[in-house]
């Protein structure tokens, strides 16, 4: 028999893990999570398209949805309540640096930096001319490239590879999988065949070679390569302050449960706004700070912040910003 | 508090067991994991056996900012053990030692365990967690064991590592 506990009911957490997945930028269609179908999953096995982004600190919820009251009578009486306008943010730090873990930190396009051409001189901060793609060959997946006997080999485990279409002067969101810019014109972007492999999530780490293959680390996030990708290596990353293209994603936030009991926070649709809640005295500039481990050593952090944006929800058609669910631990009161 | 204390104490043995099964040590002719509780043995038991993990517990006290009458406790635990190495001229003792190290912070992983009563069987959930801090590694201490290591003087490796649990009280607060 079981009895209910009210001690069971205080949720206590250790630390926070992050979790984003793609919003389907044509339709601004959300990655949904479903706390019935998948709430309770293992931490370490996020279901899919939801990536693991790691432990994050200093997670901060923001709201700002004011109500207003309706007044009547000769006393002006409160009446009723309304709400007024919604706004949500959320803000936090990446202890972990990778190529989305920058590219919401960032907030706009995040370039990948090619490796540079042979011979090649001229200076772009985020990257000049780089080596040609090598094309990818049809019956790849998201985890292994086919390249052909003697081209794979070209590779070696350790190299980091972008694989995407070339770009083919088309207007609108580019990136397969993901949308990683907006391109307004072909002009714009210097009709540069590369240009979507500079900014393309579909980023991978070589870990074994094979006659006509490579096996990646971890499968692409956009999945397997479209038909007519190449394959160019990666030598950085690069975020820069500025840009016209907002990233916008799904996101997941867990408590981890010490006590039982699980705490989620989903954002259907999350927008890089580093926002006025953390500016400094001036209310224009927002610090970055470093993590002291022992002094002079720091660890560095990414500082990721965002804004709700608004998604209805099919239930009863409210437009909501975000969710908060709880599992109860097995035991606790339910009230 | 004597549930949060079994729940911990046989969480990390199961753990252990599953972990390395070769870390046993004999105790009145019974082969177990190699973590005991000193508390737990009669006080004119022999001097600890090197390669095993031996738990004292420390001070208990009610943990600030909780809410509710069902009280957040923590109870202090130091977990001693010591190598000789395991070869005559005990050179290895530091690499046996480092890997005493990172089986406890293996077993302390996660950091939780569900709070049962095991004065009954089989045990009963008792329908909340004991969780605890991560493990700080000391050189020296002023444990028992250490007080009898620093008599003898014998080159032994030892560490001490200090956790903090936290339960919730079978008692509740007026």
């Amino acid at each position: 028999m079981t009895f209910p506990l009210r001690a069971a009911m205080v949720p206590v957490t250790r630390q926070m893990r992050a979790y984003f997945a793609p919003v389907n930028r044509a339709t601004e269609e959300p990655t949904v999570f479903d706390p019935g179908l998948s709430g309770t999953f293992p931490l370490d096995a996020p279901p899919a398209p939801w990536v693991d982004l790691g432990w994050i600190e200093n997670f901060e919820r923001w709201y700002d949805t004011p109500t207003d009251v309706v007044r009547s009578g000769a006393r002006t009486l409160p009446a009723g309540q309304f709400r007024g306008p919604m706004e949500a943010r959320v803000e936090f730090n990446f202890r972990q640096w990778g190529k989305l873990q920058m590219a919401l930190a960032g907030g706009s396009e995040h370039m990948n930096v090619l490796a540079p051409a042979a011979g090649s001189t001229t200076p772009v901060p985020s990257g000049g001319t780089p080596a040609p793609g090598v094309a990818v060959l049809p019956g790849s997946t998201a985890t292994e490239l086919f390249f052909g006997a003697g081209v794979a080999t070209g590779f070696s485990p350790g190299c980091l590879l972008a694989v995407d279409s070339d770009y083919q002067q088309q207007t609108g969101y580019v990136g397969s999988g993901i949308a990683a810019a907006y391109v307004s014109s072909a002009t714009a972007v210097k009709q540069d065949p590369n240009y979507v492999r500079r900014v393309t999530f579909n980023v991978g780490r070589v870990a074994e070679v094979t006659t006509a293959s490579v096996l990646l680390a971890q499968p692409l996030l956009g999945g397997a390569p479209p038909a007519g990708a190449s394959a160019q290596m990666v030598v950085a990353f690069v975020d820069r302050e500025g840009g016209s293209f907002f990233q916008e994603w799904s996101a997941l936030f867990v408590a981890e449960e010490e006590t039982g009991g699980r705490v989620c926070f989903y954002y259907p649709r999350l927008s890089p706004n580093p926002g006025v809640v953390a500016a400094n005295s001036s209310g224009r500039f927002v610090r970055e700070d470093f993590s002291a481990i022992e002094m002079p050593l720091t660890a560095i952090s990414l500082r990721a912040s965002f804004l709700a944006l608004p998604h209805s929800d099919t239930n009863d058609g409210q437009t909501v910003l975000c969710y908060r669910s709880y599992f109860p631990a097995g035991m606790a009161a339910a009230y | 508090m004597q549930f949060a204390k079994d729940s911990f104490f046989l969480a990390l043995q199961e753990r252990l067991a599953g972990l390395n099964p070769a870390r046993t040590i004999t105790i009145n002719g019974a082969t177990v994991p190699a973590i005991v509780v000193v508390e737990n043995l009669p006080p004119s038991f022999a001097e600890p056996q090197a390669n095993a993990f031996y738990v004292e517990w420390g001070a208990a006290s009610v943990a600030g900012g909780h809410a509710g009458n069902g009280a957040l406790m923590s109870l202090e635990c130091t977990i001693s053990y010591y190598s000789f190495g395991t070869v005559a001229s005990m050179v290895d003792r530091g690499r046996v030692l480092g890997q005493l190290d990172a089986e406890l912070q293996e077993i302390c992983q996660p950091a939780n365990t569900e709070k049962r009563d095991y004065t009954q069987a089989p045990s009963a959930d008792l329908g909340t967690k004991v969780f605890w801090s991560q493990p700080d590694f000391l050189e020296k201490s002023k444990s028992s064991v250490e007080n009898q290591t620093d008599k003898q003087s014998d080159g032994r490796a030892e560490h001490q590592a200090r956790l903090k649990i936290f339960f919730f009280s079978e008692v509740t607060l007026s």
